[in-house]
């Protein structure tokens, strides 16, 4: 009711008078309910010839936490911006809230799109006071109304008390709290989170990542994260979408995703592991650090005698000291006192390192020669080469 | 696509992104008028035919070259040499009396020149104040102050901080390392400023030369008292003098040539110049070097120009205001000028200001052809002597903007062209220090783009515009040859009564009116300096600061 609907619809049908036939077809793919939804984007900067993103398709359904999980550079912040409005697309179609704004031909402006954006560094205006800040986004209303409805917003995020600071008398994790009570006041359709804990400390990351999570839940907002820190992506989400280049490989919870990464990159993007050759026969790889029972995740289907990957995870696996003569035998190269488990560097002798993670100390020690085993009856993922 | 998107749509930025239309409209407008100038000496100049050639190549204008062209080379050279030590003296070492050295070197910049240029006439001349002294001393006769000697001495003194201003900014820019690492590599304090310091410095030099290259092109009172011919005086008298106004114009453009001579030379000496980024980032302030015994030797190093071009010249004005007023001797009247050069300069200031925005914003944050095009439009300003500008603005008014010849706003105008450049750069330094997701940021609340220049941009800028205005404001109270040309007949203001007192040698009348004028003008300068802003001489910021995109994005784009 702040914002200026009617714009928005202006756009849309001077879109539809002028690309008659891609929106009809934008129109009859936006029945399934998305809160935000792109299809088939392709995004590129000037002056550079690959697109940033490109064949990008993510639906995010109302009340969702959706994380986008890439390393630097994979095009997640250009996602992130195609939504709020930043970026004009070349290609594909952006609807928000239903709406669509963005295409070849619409593009409605980021200050008519009701999305709420927490960016990177915050971006809080330096010349307001938190309540200012806070207020900004609701613009129009008389100024007692605004103070009213900013009071349970500071609430929820711990701020109250601070509506007179400004923003330099504030300390990081209280500025970032502040940066999502001002996106969220104007009553978003969606909030967008750019990377929001990278300019914290470790520790507080960790606290500041749960006291969000809880925020969002409680305001009951649809929200897309945007990190390269799987464990962000991993705590914080409903589901977590994978990018590889420009584009998402692999979307689902983050307990599937880990399971069952749908190839190789996905693996290593999602958890710390290795990827050793080997060659799969019926049922298990065949590797230089031993024979392990594999698990083919759902979409992959290889032959036997086929080349593979195996994703080997230290918490999957299991080291003994090696007895009878005949085994692949490996080295201990080094171990990491953790506190909770030990972590075991393990030389294979084409020189590829492998981790262990186990609890005992049990006279298995740098120097001895082990064979590796997989944990419990644990299977290993492979992937075809 | 709403209708100022279809407007704008010929206007896309470097990044994609559309400005509002106002803003590209007014911006458009701005670049216009300051080209303006340009354009109708021009078309002034073609009308004139082969009278052209005859003009150029006359004995006199030759001569008038020469001695237009010894004059900035001695004032740019010794300008240098006077600056760089007081620049390294007062940032890297620890001279006594080092900060309160530090801002008073900067301030013969507020003295101006036809101010300076009569108290060089008391003190140096052969009947002067310094003869009376060494007489005793059995001196018979200093060395005759009129002409080149007097003229270089006077530019010297208030163009050095120019210099000084632009290598101190380096220098504090610098990362320290980099000498760290020579040291360490064995170099000797000497050795290291030569092959490490004095090559990074080499682009502020060169910026800081340019600026007294153009400025000793363009002053009229200082080589005027002192009796020495350049082109701008050459042109002020036949301006005067003569019905005909023809050949002041030609000779306008030749000025302009030359201006646009200098400013390539400049362009030519900065090179491929890549080592004049400076890295992103927090800059590490080195520890001053200890000078040991030579200590009190830099610190007069640093105090013996602040005597000349400060100290001295305010004595001598206090000396004649004190007599004056004690034999009851008739002064210029101060309260009409002073009020008139306020409400002039603060005039300026706000209109240039006003007019500097739309460009520096266009500039930084919607870089495109259209936005450089715009900001070399508004440079000429900067390569224009004062008295060219005013020359063509009069042509204008005659022939083209009648209502507006004789009134206050042509001599307005002229000033926002002259002054632009420096506002703008200003305003772009500010502009370029506020992180452009703040005003993402507001977009994405709500507000429209052209609702986000005036609740976010506008406020966080305030502080450059500050800068910007208080620069205008200063130079306009100064400026003296587009003040004489373009004021309303009878409009006086201090520069120009003082002028006019003082080019007939009632040097003693000025006492009061200068002495104001100094203090005026040494209130913006004050501000400016104690700011602490690195260049306190924002007009050197014309440098492309490569783009404001946040590391992260970069690198994003990169990929």
């Amino acid at each position: 009711m702040l914002w200026r609907r009617q714009k928005i619809d202006i756009s849309v049908q001077s879109g539809v008078t002028m690309g008659v036939a891609g929106s009809e077809a934008a129109g009859a793919a936006s029945t399934e309910a998305g809160v935000i939804e792109l299809q088939g984007v392709e995004c590129s900067y000037p002056g550079s010839d690959a697109p940033a993103i490109s064949e990008f398709n993510l639906l995010v359904k109302p009340g969702e936490f959706v994380s986008i999980l890439g390393r630097s550079g994979a095009g997640k912040t250009t996602a992130l911006r195609v939504v709020a409005g930043f970026e004009r697309v070349s290609s594909g179609y952006v609807r928000v809230g239903g709406q669509l704004v963005g295409s070849s031909f619409v593009h409605v402006p980021p200050d008519q799109r009701r999305i709420g954006l927490v960016f990177q560094d915050y971006a809080l205006f330096p010349h307001l006071t938190v309540a200012k800040n806070v207020e900004f986004g609701l613009k129009g209303l008389p100024a007692e109304e605004r103070r009213v409805r900013i009071a349970p917003v500071l609430k929820m995020v711990g701020m109250s008390g601070y509506e007179s600071r400004y923003v330099h008398e504030l300390s990081g994790g209280q500025q970032q709290r502040v940066a999502i009570a001002r996106a969220l006041a104007p009553d978003p359709v969606a909030l967008l989170l750019d990377e929001p804990f990278s300019n914290l400390d470790r520790q507080l990351r960790a606290a500041l990542r749960r006291d969000i999570k809880r925020i969002v839940r409680e305001s009951g907002a649809t929200t897309l994260l945007v990190t390269h820190d799987r464990e962000e992506a991993l705590a914080t989400s409903d589901r977590v979408a994978v990018m590889g280049e420009n584009s998402i490989e692999q979307i689902g919870t983050p307990e599937d995703v880990y399971q069952n990464p749908a190839s190789a990159a996905v693996a290593k993007l999602i958890g710390p592991c290795e990827l050793i050759p080997g060659v799969f026969r019926g049922g298990v790889v065949v590797t230089e650090a031993g024979v392990f029972p594999t698990r083919v995740t759902t979409d992959i289907h290889m032959a036997d005698g086929q080349q593979a990957l195996a994703l080997m995870r230290a918490s999957e696996l299991e080291i003994v000291l090696a007895g009878e003569e005949g085994q692949r035998t490996s080295t201990v190269e080094m171990t990491e006192f953790e506190g909770e488990f030990t972590e075991y560097s393990i030389r294979l002798d084409s020189g590829t390192l492998l981790r262990v993670r186990r609890r005992a100390a049990d006279g298995i020690d740098v120097g001895s020669r082990v064979t590796v085993h997989t944990r419990g009856d644990a299977k290993v993922i492979v992937f075809p080469v | 696509m709403n209708i100022s998107g279809v407007i704008s749509a010929g206007y896309k930025s470097a990044d994609g992104k559309r400005p509002p239309t106002l803003l590209v409209v007014s911006a458009s407008v701005v670049a216009f008028a300051a080209l303006i100038p340009v354009a109708y000496l021009l078309i002034r100049s073609i009308g004139v035919g082969s009278e052209w050639f005859d003009i150029i190549w006359r004995q006199s204008t030759a001569a008038v070259f020469g001695r237009t062209f010894l004059l900035i080379a001695l004032v740019t050279v010794i300008s240098v040499i006077v600056a760089v030590p007081v620049a390294w003296l007062t940032v890297k070492s620890d001279i006594p009396l080092r900060r309160v050295l530090s801002v008073a070197s900067v301030l013969p910049l507020v003295v101006p020149s036809f101010v300076m240029a009569t108290t060089v006439i008391e003190m140096y001349s052969p009947k002067g104040v310094l003869q009376g002294w060494l007489s005793g001393l059995g001196v018979e006769r200093l060395p005759d102050i009129y002409g080149l000697g007097g003229a270089t001495l006077v530019l010297v003194l208030m163009t050095y901080p120019y210099v000084l201003l632009t290598v101190r900014g380096a220098l504090r820019r610098m990362d320290p390392a980099l000498e760290e690492a020579a040291r360490a590599m064995g170099y000797g304090p000497v050795h290291t400023f030569r092959s490490v310091t004095l090559p990074m410095l080499r682009p502020a030099i060169a910026g800081g030369s340019l600026l007294v290259a153009l400025y000793t092109l363009s002053d009229f009172g200082g080589v005027a008292l002192l009796r020495y011919q350049t082109f701008t005086s050459t042109i002020m008298i036949q301006y005067q003098s003569s019905i005909d106004r023809t050949l002041a114009a030609v000779l306008s453009l030749i000025l302009v040539a030359i201006a646009v001579l200098l400013l390539l030379g400049e362009g030519f000496t900065r090179g491929r110049g890549a080592y004049h980024r400076s890295t992103v980032g927090a800059v590490r302030v080195s520890r001053r070097i200890n000078i040991g015994r030579w200590r009190w030797a830099g610190a007069a190093v640093v105090g013996v120009p602040v005597l000349i071009g400060l100290v001295i010249p305010v004595a001598v004005l206090i000396h004649w205001l004190v007599r004056g007023l004690l034999n009851d001797q008739q002064l210029l009247p101060l309260l009409i000028p002073a009020r008139n050069s306020l409400y002039i300069s603060l005039l300026a200031a706000v209109t240039t200001v006003l007019a500097s925005l739309p460009i520096a914003i266009l500039s930084v944050r919607f870089k495109s052809r259209l936005s450089r095009f715009f900001e070399r439009a508004i440079y000429i300003g900067f390569g224009l002597p004062g008295v060219v500008v005013a020359l063509s603005l009069v042509f204008f008014g005659i022939n083209v903007a009648r209502p507006l010849y004789q009134s206050i706003w042509m001599l307005i105008f002229a000033f926002v062209v002259l002054f632009l450049p420096a506002s703008v750069g200003a305003l772009r330094s500010s502009l370029l220090q506020l992180n452009p997701r703040v005003e993402e940021a507001a977009q994405s609340l709500g507000r429209s783009q052209w609702r986000v220049i005036f609740s976010v941009t506008v406020p966080l800028v305030m502080p450059g515009a500050l800068a910007g205005g208080a620069m205008v404001f200063l130079l306009t109270m100064k400026e003296l040859p587009a003040t004489l040309i373009l004021s309303p007949i009878g409009y006086r203001t201090l520069s120009s009564s003082i002028w006019s007192a003082a080019s007939e040698a009632f040097f003693a009348k000025t006492a009061a009116a200068a002495l104001l004028l100094v203090l005026v003008a040494g209130v913006p300068t004050a501000y400016l300096t104690l700011r602490g802003h690195s260049d306190g001489v924002d007009e050197t910021d014309r440098v492309d600061e490569s783009d404001s995109q946040s590391p992260s994005e970069t690198a994003e784009v990169a990929q």
